[in-house]
């Protein structure tokens, strides 16, 4: 899985250099932010600026990242999801759940 | 566009995840050679045939899976083919093949993974629209497979064959 990962600040920003975020790579991708959560970043950012598509299997790795923020306060948001990517996320309603931006400065901002 | 309808076609399920979405984008532009889809439309054939697939991947231990795609008008219906043991649920849900017909029951894949479904008959059921107003974080699933391809199509029905000890899952379209 490759990704690359900005500091700004107390926030990570975690930029997803995949063209799939699909079921071959999203446990890998889980347990990298997993271990970011449980090393002490509690503000998150996820671009997926260069992904083509989003599976069910990456759906569920985002919801159990959201979940292991839960219980620090932290917070998550998704930035420059492409048409396709977001109509899923309004098809599951997981557009209410989750805060998505457009780009990551006002992701940045939303902070 | 003025081609005879119906059209029936057969394809291989791809094996590896990475040739999914390049299979997804083909049957789509198939679909498109008879069929003007907007883009809410195509979406949706996506969503779908990305779901249908992955599912096989991940769960299917046959190699020969199939999909018939019949184009219509006005539906578009796609039928998966897998050999092998029918779906089991967890749980104290009812089992296939199921005793009560045409009720409506809560089944369970997974802790995470419950579903509504319309017993259609012993073997065969409907899925039925996930939601429920208000859900919290805590009772999102993790799963959304099914989901997608429940909300995505008109209606997604799975359906086991004893004799042939085939799995069938059938989505249609209206488009």
């Amino acid at each position: 899985m490759k990704i690359s990962k900005q500091q700004s600040g107390d926030i990570g920003v975690i930029i997803i250099e995949e063209k799939e975020a699909n079921l071959s790579n999203s446990d890998e991708f889980k347990e990298l932010i997993l271990e970011e959560i449980t090393s002490g970043t509690r503000k998150l950012i996820i671009s997926f600026k260069q992904v083509e598509y989003l599976d069910s299997s990456f759906l569920g790795a985002l919801v159990a990242i959201l979940k292991a923020l839960l219980p620090y306060n932290g917070k998550l948001i998704l930035t420059d999801m492409n048409d396709d990517i977001v109509n899923l996320f309004q098809l599951t309603r997981l557009d209410k759940i989750f805060i998505l931006h457009n780009d990551l400065e006002n992701a940045v901002k939303e902070f | 566009m003025n081609k005879t309808l119906p059209i029936i076609l057969h394809l291989d399920i791809p094996k590896h995840v990475d040739e999914i979405y390049s299979f997804t984008k083909t049957v789509l532009a198939t679909i498109m050679e008879y069929k003007e889809l907007d883009l809410a439309q195509q979406r949706r054939v996506k969503m779908i045939m990305v779901e249908l697939v992955t599912n096989s991947i991940k769960h299917s231990t046959d190699e020969n899976s199939s999909i018939k795609l019949a184009i219509d008008h006005p539906t578009v219906c796609i039928e998966k083919f897998e050999k092998g043991l029918k779906i089991e649920f967890s749980s104290t849900a009812q089992q296939i093949p199921f005793e009560e017909i045409d009720k409506t029951i809560k089944i369970s894949f997974s802790e995470e993974n419950n579903h509504h479904i319309q017993t259609l008959d012993r073997y065969k059921f409907k899925f039925l629209n996930p939601f429920v107003e208000g859900l919290s974080l805590d009772q999102i699933p993790e799963h959304f497979g099914f989901y997608i391809i429940t909300l995505a199509s008109d209606s997604f029905v799975y359906q086991y064959d004893p004799e042939m000890k085939e799995n069938r899952y059938i989505v249609n379209l209206n488009l």
